[in-house]
Formats: C-alpha cells, sequence, structure tokens
C-alpha cells in the first residue's frame, strides 16, 4: 500500500437517490455529501463533532454527525439528509412544526437540529423530556432557541398527516 | 479542511484484518466509530499512513451470556446499542458509564473499542495544528519537553475514557487478538503511566470484546463535568460495593478516571471499606486516603487543587451512594 491513498469509488444511497461518486480518503461524509452529492442543507460549524449542525440520519434513522465520519466508512450505505424529508413539495411533519413553534432563529443550526429532532421522533411519537434532552444535547443552537425546539418536537403529533406513518 | 492524506481499509472480518494489519507497512490507526480519530486528524495530532476500519467486523459485535454468567461485548458495539441491551442491563453502574459518553449523535457512532482506547488529552495537544505550532512541540509531539509538568519525564495528558472507570470496577477483562492467537488482560492493567503509550495494546492487535463477570454487588457511575451533555470529564468514578451479605471481603472497587493518565483503582480506601462496611467513620476514611494514591495531579483543563478535592468528593459521592442503596 503506497502513501498517498488513491481515489476510490463509493456506492451512496442519499435521499433514496443511487450515487456513485469517485472519493479522497481524505474526504469526510460531509465533504461529499455537500460537495459532490451537492445537497448543502447539511452544514460544516465546528468540523469536530461537537456542534452537531452536520447531524444526518442513518437508514435506521438514526442521529450521526457526517464531520467526523470518513467517507468512505460508508460505502454502500442509505442515509438522509435534511433535503430528504420532504414529500411531493410538502414539509415533514417535524419540519413544520419546527416552523410553526418559531425555532428557526439565524437557521445555521437548523439542518442539525431537524435531523436530531427527525431521529428524536422516529417511531416515538411522544418523546418524554428526558428522551428530547438525550437526542437533542449533541446539537446547538448559538441563538440560544432550545427551549423552542424542545417545545416543537413535544407538538410534533399535531403536524402529522394522515398519509404519514 | 480534508483529512490528513492516508489509505482507508475496511477488511471484512477479524481474521482480514490481522492480515492487513501484519503486512501494512507505514503507521496503522485502527478506527471504530471514528469520533476520536477523525477529531485528532483533524487536529493533525494523528497522520497515520493507514486507517483500518475494525467497527464492522462481524466477531466484534455480539453481546452475550456465557455459562458462568459474565457478559461478553464486541469491542465493535456502538455505545447506543449496549447502553440499551438487555445483557448490559444488570449493571446499571455500566449503563451509566456508557451513556455518559458524549452526545446521543456521538453514542450513535462510537464503539467500546473505541472508547477504552481512546487517545489521552492534553490542553497543550488537543489544539490546532497552527495552536501547537505556534507554543512549540512536545513529548506528545516529537520532543523531550512536557508544558503541564515542566520537570517531567513523561507525557501527563489524561484519560479521557469515561466507560473504562465503570468497567474496571465491575472486574472486566479485555481480550486482545493478533495473528498468533488471543490474550486477555484486566482492564485494570490494560492502561500505562504513560500519555503517549497509554495502552498495553500492541500494535499488531486489535481489542475484540470485555467480559464483565457477574455480580450482584451494588454499583454505580458518577461523571463530573463543566455541564451536562456534550463534554469530557473533569473527573469520574465507577464504585462497587460490598455485597449486603458479608463476607465478600475484597469486593468493593473504587476507579477514578479522567485525573490522571490511566484510570486510578484505589487500593487503600476500597480496603478500607471491605474491612469496615459502609459506615460514616469508613467513608470519612477512604475519603481521606484517597489523594495518595494519584501521584502528581496536573493543571491540565483543572486546577490539582481542584482535582485533589474532586477525587475525595467523588470517593465520598460515590460510597453515600452505595450505602444508599443497600439501605
Amino acid at each position: 500500500m503506497s502513501r498517498g491513498g488513491g481515489k476510490r469509488v463509493m456506492n451512496l444511497t442519499v435521499n433514496g437517490d443511487d450515487y456513485e461518486i469517485l472519493v479522497s480518503p481524505r474526504q469526510t461524509l460531509l465533504d461529499v455529501i455537500r460537495d459532490q452529492v451537492g445537497l448543502t442543507g447539511t452544514k460544516e460549524g465546528c468540523a469536530t463533532g461537537t456542534c452537531g449542525v452536520c447531524t444526518i440520519n442513518n437508514s435506521n434513522g438514526e442521529s450521526l454527525l457526517s464531520c467526523i465520519t470518513p467517507a468512505l466508512e460508508w460505502d454502500g450505505q442509505s442515509i438522509t439528509t435534511v433535503e430528504g424529508l420532504e414529500s411531493n413539495g410538502e414539509l415533514d411533519a417535524i419540519q413544520q412544526a419546527l416552523l410553526s413553534y418559531g425555532a428557526v432563529q439565524c437557521g445555521f443550526c437548523t439542518p442539525g437540529v431537524v435531523m436530531s429532532a427527525k431521529a428524536v421522533v422516529n417511531g416515538n411519537p411522544a418523546p418524554t423530556e428526558e428522551e428530547i434532552n438525550d437526542g437533542m444535547a449533541g446539537v446547538l443552537c448559538r441563538c440560544t432557541g432550545h427551549i423552542k425546539v424542545k417545545e416543537a418536537i413535544r407538538h410534533v403529533e399535531e403536524f402529522k398527516r394522515p398519509t404519514d406513518s | 479542511m480534508l483529512l490528513p492524506v492516508h489509505e482507508f481499509v475496511k477488511p471484512a472480518s477479524l481474521a482480514e484484518g490481522l492480515d492487513a494489519l501484519n503486512s501494512a507497512s507505514g503507521e496503522v490507526k485502527l478506527i471504530g466509530g471514528g469520533t476520536d480519530v477523525v477529531f485528532n486528524m483533524r487536529g493533525r495530532l494523528f497522520q497515520p499512513d493507514i486507517l483500518l476500519s475494525v467497527k464492522d467486523f462481524p466477531e466484534l459485535q455480539l453481546v452475550e451470556e456465557l455459562q458462568d454468567g459474565a457478559v461478553r461485548m464486541g469491542a465493535g458495539c456502538r455505545l447506543t446499542d449496549l447502553e440499551r441491551h438487555p445483557l448490559v442491563a444488570r449493571f446499571p453502574g455500566l449503563v451509566a458509564g456508557f451513556r455518559a459518553v458524549a452526545s446521543r449523535h456521538i453514542r450513535n457512532m462510537a464503539t467500546l473499542g473505541g472508547n477504552l482506547c481512546l487517545d489521552t488529552r492534553c490542553w497543550y495537544t488537543n489544539q490546532s495544528a497552527e495552536w501547537r505550532d505556534a507554543k512549540g512541540p512536545c513529548l506528545k509531539t516529537g520532543v523531550n519537553v512536557c508544558f503541564a509538568i515542566k520537570t517531567s519525564e513523561t507525557c501527563v495528558a489524561l484519560n479521557a475514557s469515561d466507560t473504562a472507570p465503570a468497567l474496571i470496577a465491575m472486574d472486566a477483562v479485555v481480550t486482545l487478538a493478533s495473528a498468533d492467537g488471543e490474550r486477555a488482560v484486566p482492564l485494570a492493567e490494560f492502561y500505562t503511566d504513560d500519555g503517549i503509550a497509554h495502552t498495553v495494546r500492541r500494535p499488531n492487535e486489535i481489542m475484540t470484546a470485555v467480559t464483565v463477570p457477574p455480580s450482584s454487588a451494588p454499583m454505580v457511575y458518577i461523571k463530573e463535568t463543566a455541564r451536562k451533555g456534550n463534554d469530557f470529564a473533569y473527573g469520574t468514578i465507577g464504585a462497587r460495593g460490598p455485597a449486603e451479605d458479608t463476607g465478600h471481603a475484597g469486593q468493593t472497587r473504587l476507579v477514578l478516571g479522567s485525573l490522571t493518565s490511566r484510570p486510578t483503582l484505589l487500593e487503600a480506601p476500597a480496603k478500607i471499606i471491605d474491612e469496615h462496611g459502609l459506615t460514616a467513620d469508613a467513608i470519612d476514611a477512604a475519603a481521606a486516603a484517597t489523594r495518595d494514591e494519584l501521584g502528581a495531579l496536573t493543571n491540565l483543563y483543572t486546577p490539582a487543587a481542584y482535582k485533589s478535592q474532586l477525587a475525595r468528593s467523588l470517593v465520598r459521592r460515590a460510597l453515600t451512594n452505595l450505602q444508599e442503596q443497600l439501605r
């Protein structure tokens, strides 16, 4: 194995679409999502796994940090980014809840908040206070809008359409 | 910023992984969830030639009960899966130790083996490359200087594993696999006093499992941080009390973490509790006997005087909690 590790083709499913991407070992999953897949909703904040704005969901709907995971680790996997939540132009219930409860201020952390909140309510329509804190502690809002975010998560059920699972 | 130049290798099994480890030329860094490794690569503290991904080896995923009632956890298990596993639920102190690690996001990625092998941390090295360039190199980055303790000949960076104190308090044993076979090392003997070569894992070994023997004794885990949630610890303690029925001399374990380069298994304080039980006087005596076992303390992240006081306080709080559990 030579130093300098060449690029390699990886397969990645993003929001249900399959991509075949030429990736360098030097890239994180976040780099690939933004620069190659071209979905710039997912943000780079601290780039060290502290702030959570790069949060995406894996195929089990769990929150993960795309900035501290090597892209090639994800070869063959499926992920959801903030762009993948809407269907037919309509926002997901959690997005609608966050919007309606004024949980968006400057908006930079919002993609991370949305994906973390999505993971909290995934299969759990009525998360407890503890579950909300547990799922949201890893994403930081510098506008300190955490209270409204928690309110929105508590009320997500009100925004579900009959067709939602 | 791109990660440093390296080769990324992801073998399909433990056997292939050990082969890759043996045939590799250059420095190899094992990567589990990557939450610490990639972080350190971003800071250019780690610049391995090869990253070898071990977290998806099927051999490292299993959680099972052994014949003697011990619970064996694969080193590749994610912390999220472990804290919710019914077999792990038998050890409330362990669940607390797993839950103490960072945030849900991190625990959805981080592995048990990764947390146990977590690199030590220092205020002077865990900075950006530019910051370190301005300060100049130290023991960990290539010269014979320590900024934390000027006279120290070894690196005194702090152990940062939240799970280690909880597991050591439960007499956990780690399994290390190499091409030559497996060896078992009690976790209490896994760490060294050196902040650089901080574990006894050899370069050709991969941690495969952690085994916790059965225990009915009460246990407790406490993590002290600046703020709740996503943070490294100022100090942690994993503790196991004497079982309710007497005649279990030698059962008490008190393990302090994050205060020095290795988790510290306290001997004298545990002996006091084994001999006198969880009485108020014994708890006082155990707390008072704590500081002597920690050796030199640094001013890394918190002042040394604070660390002394925190150590005594953690011992007292843990023992008081155990006393309440037995009441």
